[in-house]
């Protein structure tokens, strides 16, 4: 039997972090180009979460009759959908017209907290308070023990199947192999980079910043590596042993939001409205001036944020398994914390500050004795507020 | 239940959320400060308190203390033990006021939405300790068997059945005739909306305090109403009970704490905290060390914020950390700027008009297995009236008050002696 | 009106000593290097866009801390000095778009800027003692002849936000003169001003000089700096260009082609 230890922290906290990051995409949105700290994005979060299970399980809501259930996936993309529909609707009717009226940030904070309240209670009203689940296939762990031993590194996969522990996989690395991989990695990351580095200049702009984009490739270059050279165990007695639990379930949450991550950035960058985004982040009145459109790039800014909103929803009754009208309220605060962390300006920023976050309060768990569980989300605002004081503009600034 | 006893139990809850609303005008009305943690101070303020007074040995009560403060000056008789009560009160207010020290250390230098985040967040934290640390208050279980200070006093009966009902309900009919008094003068002052809403609402209040009990439950309910301090069912002879009391002491507390900040406001101090409000480059450009202004708003706020805790704790008789959840502090931010932010007076009316709408409805027939609904149903009510107010009366009901500066030796004082 | 004609003012006169300061945002350089004094009169600050001069106001003003080098005013070190402090010291700015308070009353403005008001700490307004009633009384008696000195004592009563641009500028002027500053730092004073304004300003800053007060002042109008200024001070890509007479400066070569040679005079 093999413990799970801090790399098990680590990747749960990775998955964490995936799923506040798929709030913090959506808010540093709002927050930098609509100007508004949203405190209805936790409670956008729950909506968007609840026009899913609209689809999914309507069985399971008071007033709809059970017209059957669609798959999640496909539940989730109506949802979302919807979501996206609603946002228009807090631009149309609310936030367009503050901004018409040059409401400051005050007046802002305030009016989406007044949306936070709506929107909570009409779910809350509508559904009650009850604890509902998605219909979904149960996915279940599988562990991954990695066992260090004198001649290198054995992998052993366990699952559990109908009640017993059964090893699925058991296959190993020499270590000649993992150096030998390892180094190949961090080649073709370094080379990667390298290739894809121009000439620094104030208009460069990167679809992929090099530096990302080559870890991600080495790292990407490693776990293909793992996965398609497996030799035989080096021996099950191990000098070191740590377990990593994994289902389906995480790698499709992290995935989902790596691909939200990267299709937005590739929006920003490459779109004319993108384009006309940005230029209203950098300043809305100079963006006018120049013919953007202001109204129809806030409009689009709702949209896709309630979308991706709704997206984080939908992922985060999927993992915890269960909704509740306060399930968007309590992810707000490590949202925000992420959101501010990583600079109000950029994907990147958003999903790196929310990786911090997720990460930290983890490990913090893992690390401190187990009463100390219930302040998983105080260290994550510990974590912001000693930043703030360094640096009071966050982490990375406006970059 | 007559309806005097429904008004006595939302009035008391008025005047403490009023109090706890003055205390976050003073932050965010009148300083600037979007302190979202404001809830914060009112649960400090109450465990404080209610640990100072608690009995040692107060049975299920696991945490630190008690101190029973009423307790070491009992010798001197009621009035002993309602000292230590107030110095029970008082050492929660420092309390509060000193934990505020320390959240506003780091936070107070922050952009003003960086605030707001770290405020709710630090809030939401020190309820999550009360709530997991059992040594510290005893944890979820709260507290209860909390000290009621004079409650051994009441029902007061000053003799006999007829004493005691001419004297408590003169008192009564003495403050209908203030609130009467009153109204007429605000009446005349009103503009001609105001006058009309003045006019629609006190003759529905009327109608329902004093002709609907008529028409129902005949004289009995209508004496009961108007002499609304005598309570017949109380001790023997009747007098005045202990829910009665801490209304007046709620009302007394509330009154207190309104002069306290308008005293405050109304000074060279208070220009400065406006000054902060508005733009706080210019004060400090003129040597005014804003940081040390902002500090004492936010430990000021926070101290009244947590004498509203001690009241709130005597009023319900227990606590336990969910009664503080951030909610009350969004309560309190729609309160005040339905009533007027930067105006005393419209935290209270917007308090009232915000509780009459949230305890108000409780009349309305709804079969209990919707009870949630109508919950969820007022709370939407509220944050639509809250988007509603900012869009088209930002200033609230009453709009931002008037500033004078009392001088005896001037001869008008104020702005306008010019 | 410029009967010092010196270089350098003596080190008795000197008010205002600034050495090697330093101030960089990211990897732009702001201020590389300044040195500079400034004696009593009323001094000019000039430069062409982006010279920093904005920049040093904020940095002499303890609004940003500089990177590198020193300020003394009269004796005292007061480099990274909070904004309040420096005030208090004696040195008091105004900001080149005027911030009034614009919720505030003219009056309220006033009254703002007076030190050491009893009635502005938390026990003063509490307590209410004499020491609470003679303050307000004497400074509002103050405030009053400041408001009459610029003319604007028909307008106390109005919210400083419903002044005209001038009568704001007028209000800047006058609240950074009741903080009793030994120098009044001017950011560009005369922007945006209609010149029988400008004649107006201008008349109250030379009767203010012969009161003792001493001005640094940043002006982009040539014309107004050789006409007002006993000294100037030329700032270029933030380092001192040059210092001298309105007469001197106006000859240097270096300042006709950095500055001058842009601007029909």
């Amino acid at each position: 039997m093999v413990d799970a230890g801090l790399l098990d922290a680590i990747v749960q906290g990775l998955i964490t972090g995936s799923i506040i990051a798929g709030g913090a995409l959506g808010l540093s949105l709002i927050y930098n180009i609509a100007e508004v700290p949203n405190f209805a994005h936790g409670d956008m979060i729950t909506i968007g979460a609840y026009l899913a299970l609209v689809f999914n399980n309507p069985a399971e809501i008071p007033f709809l009759p059970a017209f059957g259930s669609a798959p999640l996936p496909a539940a989730a993309i109506v949802g979302v959908v919807l979501a996206g529909a609603l946002g228009a609707a807090y631009e149309l009717t609310i936030f367009r017209k503050f901004r018409q009226k040059d409401a400051d940030i005050i007046t802002m904070v305030i009016v989406s907290l007044g949306l936070a309240l709506v929107l909570r209670n009409v779910v809350l009203f509508l559904v009650g308070s009850k604890n509902i689940r998605y219909e979904s296939a149960s996915v279940s762990n599988t562990n991954f023990d990695f066992l260090v031993t004198g001649a290198g590194m054995t992998v052993r996969t366990t699952q559990r199947q109908a009640g017993d522990v059964v090893t699925t996989g058991l296959w190993g690395y020499p270590w000649w192999l993992l150096a030998g991989g390892l180094i190949l990695a961090t080649a073709v990351g370094y080379g990667v980079f390298r290739a894809y580095r121009r000439e620094e200049g104030f208009d460069t702009v990167y679809l992929v910043p090099p530096k990302i984009l080559g870890t991600a490739v080495a790292i990407a270059t490693a776990i293909v590596l793992g996965a398609l050279i497996q030799l035989a165990p080096q021996g099950t007695d191990p000098i070191v042993a740590t377990r990593i639990g994994l289902s389906i379930k995480h790698l499709t949450i992290v995935g989902v939001v790596l691909a939200a991550m990267f299709a937005l950035n590739v929006a920003l960058k490459t779109t004319k409205f993108g384009r006309a985004m940005r230029a209203t982040a950098d300043n809305m009145d100079l963006a006018e001036v120049r013919g953007v459109d202001a109204d129809r790039v806030q409009l689009l800014v709702w949209v896709i944020a309630s979308m991706l909103a709704a997206l984080a929803g939908v992922l985060t009754g999927w993992f915890a398994t269960n909704l509740t009208p306060n399930m968007g309220f309590t992810l707000l605060l490590p949202i925000f914390a992420a959101v501010i962390l990583g600079g109000i300006s950029s994907p990147y920023g958003a999903v790196a500050g929310a990786m911090i976050i997720g990460v930290s309060m983890d490990v913090s768990v893992y690390l401190l004795p187990s009463h100390f569980a219930t302040y998983r989300i105080a260290v994550a605002f510990l974590i912001l507020i000693g930043v703030l004081m360094i640096k009071p503009e966050g982490l990375w600034g406006d970059v | 239940m007559a309806v005097a006893d429904f008004l006595i139990t939302l009035v008391t809850f008025i005047a403490i959320y009023s109090l706890f609303g003055i205390g976050l005008n003073l932050k965010f009305g009148f300083t600037g400060l979007i302190d979202f943690g404001h809830v914060a101070y009112f649960m400090v303020g109450a465990y404080v308190t209610v640990v100072l007074t608690l009995p040692a040995d107060a049975a299920t009560y696991g945490g630190i203390g008690g101190f029973d403060l009423p307790g070491l000056f009992a010798a001197l008789g009621p009035l002993g033990s309602l000292f230590g009560w107030v110095l029970g009160v008082v050492g929660g207010m420092v309390a509060a006021a000193l934990v505020s020290l320390a959240v506003g250390v780091p936070t107070l230098r922050l952009r003003e939405d960086y605030l707001a985040i770290t405020a709710l967040g630090i809030a939401t934290i020190l309820n999550t300790v009360v709530k997991d640390e059992d040594w510290l208050f005893n944890g979820p279980y709260g507290i209860s068997g909390i000290h009621k200070p004079l409650v051994d006093v009441f029902p007061l009966s000053l003799g006999s059945f007829t004493v005691n009902m001419a004297v408590f309900g003169l008192l009564s009919v003495a403050v209908f005739a203030y609130v009467a008094y009153w109204l007429v003068n605000r009446f005349r002052e009103a503009g001609r909306t105001g006058r009309i809403a003045m006019a629609v609402s006190v003759g529905l209040v009327s109608l329902w305090y004093f002709v609907m009990p008529a028409i129902d439950g005949g004289t009995v309910e209508l004496t009961k109403n108007v002499l609304w301090l005598f309570d017949p069912t109380a001790g023997p002879n009747g007098g005045l009970d202990y829910d009665r009391f801490v209304l007046i002491l709620a009302v007394g507390f509330l009154a207190g704490g309104y002069h306290w900040v308008e005293r405050t406001i109304n000074s060279p101090y208070g220009r400065v905290l406006r000054a902060i409000r508005e733009d706080e480059d210019v004060p400090q450009a003129l040597g005014k060390e804003t940081f040390q202004y902002k500090m004492q708003g936010l430990m000021f706020g926070s101290a009244l914020a947590g004498a509203a805790g001690a009241l709130w704790a005597v009023n319900i008789g227990f606590v336990s950390p969910d009664q503080f959840a951030s909610t009350i502090t969004f309560f309190a931010f729609t309160a005040v700027i339905i009533g007027g932010t930067a105006n005393n007076k419209g935290v209270i009316l917007g308090t009232t008009v915000f509780w009459a709408i949230r305890n108000g409805t409780r009349f309305i027939d709804v079969p209990s297995q919707y009870s949630i609904q109508l919950a969820a149903a007022r709370l939407i009510l509220i944050g639509a009236i809250l988007i509603v107010i900012l869009y088209y009366r930002p200033q609230g009901l009453l709009g931002e008050q008037d500033y004078d500066i009392d001088l005896p030796g001037s001869a008008t004082g104020g702005s306008d002696d010019v | 009106m410029s009967e010092d004609s010196s270089v350098a003012p003596s080190p008795e006169e000197t008010i205002l000593a600034v050495e090697d300061l330093e101030k960089h945002f990211g990897g732009i350089v702001a201020l590389d290097g300044v040195d500079l004094s400034v004696g009593s009169g009323i001094t000019g600050l000039i430069g062409p866009n982006g010279a920093g001069k904005t920049t040093f106001f904020n940095c002499l003003t303890g609004f940003y801390t500089p990177e590198v080098g020193s300020i003394t005013f009269q004796g005292a070190d007061i480099t990274g000095s909070r904004p309040a402090a420096v005030a208090k010291s004696g040195m008091v700015r105004t900001f080149q778009i005027p911030r009034e308070l614009s919720e505030m009353t003219v009056l309220e403005n006033l009254l703002l800027a007076p030190p050491d008001q009893s009635g502005e700490r938390l026990s003063g307004a509490w307590l209410r003692g004499d020491a609470f009633v003679d303050d307000e009384l004497s400074v509002r008696e103050r405030a009053l002849e400041m408001a009459e000195f610029f003319e604007l004592d028909h307008l106390l009563d109005e919210p400083a936000g419903n002044l005209s641009g001038g009568q704001r500028k007028l209000l800047e002027l006058a609240r950074a003169l009741l903080t009793d500053p030994e120098m009044v730092l001017l950011d560009e004073p005369l922007a945006g001003v209609n010149p029988t304004l400008e004649e107006k300003i201008l008349d109250r800053i030379h009767d203010l000089e012969a009161q003792g007060y001493s001005f640094l002042f940043v002006e982009h109008d040539i014309e107004m700096i050789m006409n007002h200024c006993d000294r100037v001070i030329v700032l270029h890509r933030g380092e001192v260009l040059t210092t001298g007479t309105p007469e001197e400066v106006q000859t240097d070569d270096r300042v006709i082609e950095a500055y001058l040679g842009e601007v029909d005079v």
